[in-house]
């Protein structure tokens, strides 16, 4: 039977023993002689269906991912001795072959008897190993389940027992989570110390010329293959600069407005409008930032004078910025709201007016709050990709103007990695030191910004 | 209790049959990789293809030629692509590291004519350019604007400065990067010829080959020549947003957007469909697809796209192809790639 | 004369008092004028994807009298007959003085070439209509598409313009007799992704956002769900812990592109798993979403009050009782609120899934979680790259739907939160 099939059957079969160790449960509750049981009914029969269920389900998982090879490998016996020696290449395609014959989808050309007899032999094998495998998991189900609830007692501790299971669950769950920090690390580390070795590290991070571009082939010219980082990286502040120099003075006026003069109707019908501005998709944005911002500025620039690139660091920048301008508006009005109003009415009782108050009282409590937000914000601004994958340049400008095109980071690992994708070349290995550049900017600011706000609420509570 | 019992069961169904969905069934659709220029054209193919034919539509990446290639080379497993777009012939390299990596017998199948063109917007005027002037304006290092044999770093900042006869704009040119076959023909036939107008480099030539390559091949990376991607559309929309700029790239891009930009003259020719075809337009390559002979007849559905390909109904003269802008080659020739194609002849290795 | 140069505490706080009332105006307007900025830009980012894909939901179709010939249908041989032909000489047919092969061709052009394909479908559903003379509505060309909607102006000199002169005046010619319509546009909500914008669909795309969705959904949320009852719960209070709390904050404010890169060389270098498929990408955005799963969830276990977990405790249930039957069904709502939040994030990505292959040109819709797809976001990128004016206007209208989706999700999060959530 198919495995689907299969599992179901398990759970069915587990959802009896549930059934049957609660039942027992409560038969032996009911004979005064046994004493109290120690745990409620529903813990048996969950122990039951534990025992019963995930030694099975086990089984079927490990022996679906077991099988297929060795399956695949007795199949191909019979190919092998008709027709000989095969690359592992060719073996790979014959055994598409017998897989899209066994799936039933189209196969190229007139089957090949061979094949096809290897196809039948891998169905029969197939046939036989599911049949296999149903009896084996659907005994162990059975027979643990007879087994537990043989053992059900009164001073039998099922629900410490249940408890500790899902508990091993739980605690599975939440390594989880770490192991992927781990690997993020480990997989972008890995790849840029190869990347190291074969570009000076210093180089990288100090060198002043981004001309990736190197010759794939030993008789092809192509760039010198210089890897400094300098001009990317200023791009990339430069952009995240703009970016903050919008959202700043915005996201905080926004902020002031919406947490101390605003009234409650005012607030509920204007936050979640401004929430909007953070759910947009960044690709939105770029399209945006291409199609009307970069055009307008540009037109802007050739009525003023300026000589403005068709993708000015400006357009994207402002762009950004607008992106942000929730980030900081939310982050800063949960930091100004949690300033203890007896602040407020101090200053209030002093005679101060209302933006006297926020200037010399509220603004300096919550800024340490403020400050953390802002480097959030940057955090984002720096790790956004789309909007400047369509609307900044790909050449690596070692400028400040803001009228003129420079590339980010983000898009110079975008750039190396679609398409051309050999594990050992210095331009896909450069995506990835990029990448843990990237990664190590980012958490070094969000570690800043969570101990500053950290730090700096203790004193108020 | 139960309800995460149930949860729990519920998951491990899920991820149960999602591991077993993928586990069961062997690749059914053709994988197809590589250059720019032709993915229009490949992916016209594929839909009409796919909607005309039982088989799959194939899936289609664009990566760039030289990319494509080395994807291609990269093995003869199921997992590596069937057939690669190149806008240039494979070279004697790329077929040593096919081999080296299992593949074995390739056929190589010419699909048309392509033209490679210098356009800028049609906003300001047309530009009239010989490839020396093209060489002098990109090139990494140029013969001393003062005479005599020494290479100096390029310092010509506008098109004047090369030619008194051009515009004084700033020398600002889009361009693919080294993975794109269209570099590797625009270095070839614009690059090359325009240095050899010069006698110190051209008797180089026959002295030292590859520094003659390096000084003619090698580009400048000072800001002249920026490399904006696989993506011929991107360099078109800059174009359009930047007069001031020109770009490279093949004639089908700019046939489709005509209204906007226009292509520049080189030694006289403007590019169009008739120059090109006839060959008076110096810069015209062929296009080429490359199949894995493996594969066919183990991935469904190669050798009928190939048919598709080759018939007179996508690649002749009235051929949807033409329409978007491929250049169909002469009768005789289609019949004849047409039968090599049917019979899968392969790259013989002495044709390098 | 002293009493007189005597100023009172009074009158020496009335001097100031207008400009301090002044400045605390100027003040509140400003912020009034951040908000009021702050919304003007939202209502130009709206409003220009709006003004520039309305237009996409209705498409220029062209009324043929179509003669299903039948010595070109042959009816054991409908998948491979010529129907491009039925339909060329049905536009023919409406301009009989037409002469001249190259002129022919142009008049043919005005169809787009997927009339072919509706022709082919109709005949091969209802076989019995073959010789018959049926009147269809088919799609037009792209171009005329784009002329009939305004998109190309009339007034330009005609080198400037992809419709020229002689074509004009056919089109005005079908207009008039009642022959070129603009009808709902049912393409693009039922086809796949095509090099012909007027063929062109989101069908392909939002199927595969589905079923990366599902796989995201089906993998995080459970497992989110869990760790952070661990960590909230059972989790001993000490370096450790509040190390894995650091970490988990981190990861939810990693840019999206790192997980990209992870995926690429986690999933597709080391693990083999096939490029481009849902499965693959939801696995990626699981990696993503995760970490904000866990502190929505953590968050809304942490708002359940102590006295509900003393109760409990009070009358003598186990820690894991107490989780179980009190703690996590209240914390509950919270819990989907974030996941379904987490979800309209993981719908708006397309960085993280570039890196991974879901890239491609691919026109058939996916029909499982290994068949090579393609996202609504990752579609509108591609789409914005291509040249033809026509896929402008429906990358515009693919946004529209998408935040379209994200404001159901984002509508049905607050719904949920405003329904359940108790405020203690």
């Amino acid at each position: 039977m198919p495995p689907s099939l299969l599992i179901i059957l398990v759970l069915i079969l587990s959802s009896l023993a549930y059934w049957q160790g609660r039942r027992r449960a409560l038969t032996l509750a009911r004979q005064p002689a046994a004493g109290k049981m120690h745990s409620r009914p529903g813990y048996y029969g969950m122990l039951t269906a534990l025992w019963c269920g995930l030694p099975a389900l086990l089984i079927v998982a490990v022996w679906q991912v077991a099988a297929d090879p060795v399956l695949t490998q007795m199949a191909m016996k019979g190919v092998t001795a008709a027709k000989g020696a095969l690359s592992p290449d060719q073996v790979n395609l014959l055994i598409n072959d017998i897989r899209n014959l066994v799936g039933g989808n189209l196969v190229a050309r007139e089957v090949d008897p061979v094949l096809q007899a290897a196809a039948d032999q891998y169905l029969g094998l197939k046939r036989l190993s599911n049949l296999a495998l149903a009896t084996v998991a659907l005994t162990t189900a059975l027979v643990a389940a007879y087994l537990v609830l043989a053992r059900i007692r009164p001073t039998l501790r099922a629900r410490n027992q249940v408890e500790r299971a899902i508990e091993v669950i739980l605690t599975l769950c939440s390594t989880f989570a770490v192991f992927i920090t781990i690997g993020i690390v480990l997989s972008v580390l890995f790849e840029s110390i190869r990347f190291f070795q074969q570009i000076p590290f210093f180089d990288f991070l100090f060198g002043l010329k981004w001309s990736p571009q190197m010759a794939i082939r030993a008789d092809q010219a192509g760039s010198s293959g210089s890897f400094g980082a300098v001009p990317v990286l200023t791009g990339t502040f430069l952009i995240s600069g703009i970016a903050m120099a919008i959202a700043v003075p915005f996201g905080l006026m926004s902020a002031i407005y919406l947490s101390e003069y605003a009234g409650p109707k005012f607030r509920a019908t204007v936050k979640p409008l401004l929430e909007i501005l953070a759910g947009v998709p960044t690709v939105v944005y770029g399209f945006f930032a291409a199609l009307v911002v970069a055009p307008f500025i540009r037109d802007l620039g050739t009525w003023a004078g300026l000589p403005v690139a068709s993708e000015s660091a400006l357009a994207a920048g402002l762009v950004m910025g607008i992106m942000i301008i929730p980030f900081v508006s939310s982050l800063s009005d949960d930091v100004i709201n949690a300033v203890p109003q007896s602040l407020r009415d101090g200053s209030y009782g002093l005679g101060a007016t209302k933006s006297e108050t926020i200037k010399l009282v509220i603004l300096p409590a919550a800024l340490p709050g403020i400050v953390g937000s802002i480097l959030l914000a940057v955090s984002r601004a720096i790790g956004e990709t789309m909007i400047v994958v369509m609307a900044a340049g790909l050449a690596a400008n070692l400028t400040l103007n803001p009228l003129q095109a420079v590339t980010t980071v983000t898009v110079q690992i975008v750039t190396l990695l679609v398409g051309d994708q050999e594990f050992d070349s210095p331009k896909t290995l450069a995506a990835f030191a990029l990448g843990m550049l990237l990664f190590v900017v980012t958490l070094v600011l969000n570690v800043i910004a969570l101990y500053v706000v950290r730090k700096y609420r203790e004193e108020y509570e | 209790m139960q309800k995460i019992a149930l949860t729990l069961a519920a998951a491990s169904l899920l991820v149960a049959s999602a591991a077993s969905t993928q586990a069961a069934d062997g690749r059914d659709y053709i994988s197809i990789v590589g250059s720019s220029t032709v993915y229009p054209f490949s992916t016209a193919v594929a839909e009409q293809f796919g909607k005309t034919t039982k088989f799959k539509t194939p899936k289609i990446e664009s990566t760039g030629t030289g990319g494509g290639l080395k994807l291609f080379c990269a093995g003869a497993g199921v997992d590596s692509p069937d057939i690669a777009n190149a806008s240039r012939q494979i070279k004697k390299a790329e077929v040593e590291t096919c081999a080296k990596n299992g593949v074995t017998q390739i056929v190589e199948v010419k699909v048309g004519y392509d033209g490679i063109v210098l356009a800028n917007s049609k906003k300001v005027g047309q530009m009239k350019l010989s490839r020396k002037d093209i060489f002098l304006a990109l090139a990494k290092e140029v013969p001393s604007p003062e005479g005599g044999d020494k290479l100096v770093a390029n310092p010509y900042k506008t098109w004047k400065d090369v030619n008194a006869q051009l515009p004084a704009e700033k020398i600002e040119v889009l361009g693919p990067p080294p993975t794109s076959g269209t570099r590797d023909a625009f270095v070839e036939m614009v690059m090359d010829e325009g240095c050899a107008a010069f006698e110190p480099i051209k008797a180089l030539k026959k002295t030292d080959e590859k520094k003659f390559k390096a000084v003619c091949q090698t580009v400048r990376e000072d800001g002249a020549y920026i490399e904006a991607g696989e993506n011929d559309n991107l360099i078109v929309q800059k174009l359009e947003a930047n007069p001031k700029s020109l770009g490279i790239f093949g004639f089908s891009f700019l046939d489709q957007n005509a209204d906007k930009i226009q292509g520049s003259m080189i030694d006289g020719q403007a590019p169009d469909f008739k120059s090109i075809a006839d060959g008076k337009y110096p810069v015209s390559r062929p296009l080429f697809i490359y199949v894995k002979k493996a594969h066919v007849g183990q991935i469904p559905g190669i050798a009928e796209y190939l048919a598709e390909f080759t018939s007179d109904r996508a690649w002749g003269e009235d051929g949807y192809l033409a329409e978007k802008g491929l250049i169909p080659m002469p009768k005789d020739e289609r019949k004849t790639v047409a039968a090599d194609a049917k019979a899968l002849n392969v790259i013989v290795n002495n044709k390098f | 004369m002293r009493e007189t140069q005597k100023i009172s505490t009074m009158e020496r706080v009335n001097v100031g008092l207008a400009k301090r009332y002044r400045r605390e105006r100027r003040f509140r307007l400003f912020g009034l004028a951040a908000i009021a900025a702050s919304l003007l830009f939202l209502v130009l980012l709206l409003g220009s994807i709006v003004a520039k894909g309305y237009t996409a939901f209705r498409q220029t179709e062209i009324l043929l009298d179509i003669h299903l010939d039948p010595t070109v249908l042959d009816v054991n041989n409908l998948a491979t007959a010529n129907y491009a032909a039925l339909v060329r000489d049905a536009v023919l047919a409406l301009f009989p003085q037409v002469e001249g092969r190259q002129d022919k061709r142009v008049l043919g052009k005005l169809v787009s070439t997927g009339a072919a394909y509706q022709l082919q479908d109709m005949v091969m559903s209802k076989p019995e209509l073959i010789g018959a003379t049926k009147s269809v509505w088919v799609l037009a060309d792209d171009e005329v598409d784009m002329f009939v909607k305004g998109h190309i102006p009339r007034d330009v000199p005609e080198s400037e313009r992809r419709v020229n002169d002689q074509e004009v005046a056919w089109i005005d010619q079908l207009t008039a007799s009642g022959r070129l319509q603009l009808k709902f546009n049912t393409t693009f909500f039922q086809a796949g992704d095509s090099r012909e914008p007027e063929l062109a669909g989101i069908r392909g795309a939002v199927m595969g956002s589905l079923f990366t969705l599902v796989v995201t959904l089906a993998l995080s949320f459970p497992i989110g769900v869990a760790a952070a009852v661990y960590l909230e719960e059972f989790a001993p209070k000490n370096r450790w812990t509040d190390l894995i709390e650091v970490n988990i904050n981190n990861l939810a404010a990693i840019p999206s592109i790192v997980f990209g890169l992870l995926g690429l060389a986690v999933f597709l270098n080391f693990m083999n798993l096939p490029r481009s498929a849902s499965l693959v990408g939801g696995l990626v955005l699981t990696l993503m979403t995760l970490p904000t799963i866990i502190i929505a969830s953590r968050a809304s276990l942490k708002s359940v009050p102590p006295s509900i977990r003393e109760a409990a405790l009070g009358v003598g249930a186990s820690k894991m009782q107490t989780i179980s039957h009190h703690v996590l069904p209240l914390a509950l709502p919270g819990m989907m609120t974030g996941a379904i939040i987490g979800m309209a994030r993981a719908l708006g990505e397309t960085a993280p899934l570039l890196m991974i292959g879901m890239v491609a040109f691919i026109v058939d819709i996916p029909h499982g979680f290994s068949d090579p797809a393609t996202v609504l976001p990752v579609q509108i990128y591609l789409w914005a790259d291509s040249p033809e004016r026509a896929f402008v206007e429906r990358t515009s209208a693919a946004i529209m739907v998408l935040l379209l989706l994200l404001l159901a999700m984002n509508a049905a999060a607050v719904l949920l939160r405003n329904k359940f959530e108790r405020r203690w």
